[in-house]
């Protein structure tokens, strides 16, 4: 294919979502008011579609630890850390990363993306076997690609379609990696991690999981929901972001086997790319102290997923999943689902328009990620809007009430 | 060729194609030559979920990454029938 051919095949795509006005390139928040609020084309509008998970990004310490950061040591590392050296800054995270997982040590990359592709590029080589949930997310299989690894899917949170691949595959399985999520990103459902990596270490696999939303979301102590399934002393590898609970950007990972260090000199996203500023360190570093030291930020999130999950589902909309901290509406078409979104940004309210491929098993998803930092006034304006848009949708919104509610 | 693997074949075939008439296509009748990115709108999850049906009807590991080197209809029937006769 020529690169001509490759932007008609792109502007098909753009002309796609104009066509349904659903281009999220389009929305662009002017000011950013709170960790919930911003102004969209002139109005005040409640966001409900950040993955801040617990609010942290205006928390006076995290912003008071990010501006000193760069006071003191710049505003960038400009370059990587096997060529330019690590920052204090670095392995000190690293440090409190592995202490609160009970692990030998961490590694922290610049993105959550290039966290997965980092590892997996790092410990795969062709010819190697992977079995991964058929919902990862694009930088898992991005990362077993460039491997050149041999991978193949399961049904989606499917313990027993995990065991008929792994048992197709005979002698193979045995040192195959399997890897899962904690929280998937778009439906809002959670995986059976016990079975599956009960599973996965029945036919001789490592087991990965990727933690990206479940961190400081799930487990007592907010690990994740690794920590909630009880397998934290099973699991191989877990990886999850700086993007979402953590307030800031970079991904980190955890093994409980110390050999896993030795990634650091043969993970390319890792040797390759620029460490993070300093800002970004200083700032997920004051998250993980407030996720470590205040659990009422955790129950003050599952409060307003309750309050918003009930008060969808009491509306009539059909949710894709019972309640989390993801709440995914289902409408059966991409322009009834686009009518919705641009229905609810007219009434102040910002959520997700996710559309297949990305919407998995639907037409379309209209997906809300709640925060600590929503108060409850603002989850009740959220149902007034999908009240007011949903009356008026007519079609749209009687299908979404369809039979399958819960 | 024996019977046994021209039957196999056209079996392999005829699946492909009865599963593949559900999803849109610009070239018109779906033959074995049917290129299936050029001529055909499959996103991503159809593919991968087309692909988890093939291995559980035929009980064999067909990895996503295998897909790289397959266009055509024809090309996929092949690699499904040396995948099966491989088995152990």
């Amino acid at each position: 294919m020529s690169v001509s051919e490759r932007f008609a095949e792109l502007a098909q795509i753009r002309d796609t979502l104009g066509a349904v006005e659903a281009d999220p390139s389009r929305i662009v928040m002017e000011k950013i008011l709170s960790p919930t609020e911003a102004r969209i084309a002139g109005r005040r509008t409640i966001l409900v579609g950040t993955n801040n998970y617990l609010g942290l990004t205006f928390e006076p310490e995290v912003l008071d630890a990010a501006c000193a950061a760069m006071r003191e040591q710049g505003s960038g590392t400009t370059g990587s850390r096997m060529a330019n050296g690590s920052f204090a800054g670095h392995a000190a995270l690293e440090r409190d990363f592995a202490e609160f997982y009970g692990v030998p040590s961490a590694m922290i990359f610049s993105t959550g993306y290039q966290t997965n592709l980092g590892l997996l590029m790092g410990i795969l080589r062709p010819g190697d076997k992977v079995v991964l949930d058929s919902h990862s997310h694009a930088c898992i299989y991005d990362g077993c690609r460039i491997s050149g690894a041999d991978f193949l899917a399961f049904r989606h949170n499917d313990p027993e379609d995990l065991r008929k691949r792994l048992r197709r595959m005979g002698g193979a399985a045995e040192g195959a990696l399997v890897i899962a999520e904690g929280l998937y990103s778009m439906l809002g459902d959670t995986a059976p991690l016990a079975e599956l990596c009960a599973v996965a270490k029945e036919y001789g696999a490592w087991f990965m999981v990727d933690e990206a939303h479940s961190f400081g979301v799930y487990g007592e102590r907010g690990l994740g929901l690794c920590e909630a399934a009880g397998i934290l002393d099973e699991v191989d590898f877990i990886t999850g972001t700086f993007s979402k609970s953590l307030a800031s950007l970079g991904g980190f990972f955890v093994s409980r086997h110390p050999e896993m260090q030795l990634l650091r000199y043969g993970s390319r996203p890792y040797i390759f790319t620029a460490s993070s500023s300093p800002a970004n360190i200083a700032a997920a570093h004051a998250a993980l102290g407030a996720i470590r030291t205040r659990p009422g930020l955790k129950d003050k999130l599952w409060a307003n997923a309750n309050r918003l999950h009930d008060g969808l589902r009491a509306l009539g909309y059909e949710l894709a999943s019972t309640v989390s901290p993801v709440i995914a509406v289902r409408v059966p078409s991409k322009e009834g689902g686009a009518r919705l979104w641009n229905d609810l940004l007219e009434h102040g309210v910002y959520a997700n328009l996710v559309l297949p491929p990305a919407a998995p098993d639907s037409a379309a998803l209209l997906r809300c990620s709640l925060s600590a930092a929503h108060s409850f006034a603002q989850i009740d304006a959220i149902l007034a809007a999908f009240e007011t848009v949903g009356a008026g949708a007519g079609a749209d919104r009687a299908a979404c009430a369809g039979a399958g509610a819960r | 060729m024996s019977h046994e693997t021209r039957d196999l074949e056209q079996d392999i075939l005829q699946t492909l194609l009865r599963r593949l008439e559900q999803f849109p296509n610009k070239a018109g009748e779906i033959t074995a030559q049917t290129d299936l990115a050029a001529d055909m709108t499959i996103d991503s999850v159809n593919m991968m979920e087309l692909l988890m049906e093939v291995e559980d009807t035929y009980d064999v590991s067909f990895p996503l990454n295998m897909m790289a080197n397959i266009n055509t209809v024809q090309d996929l029937a092949d690699q499904i029938k040396k995948l099966v006769e491989d088995r152990p």
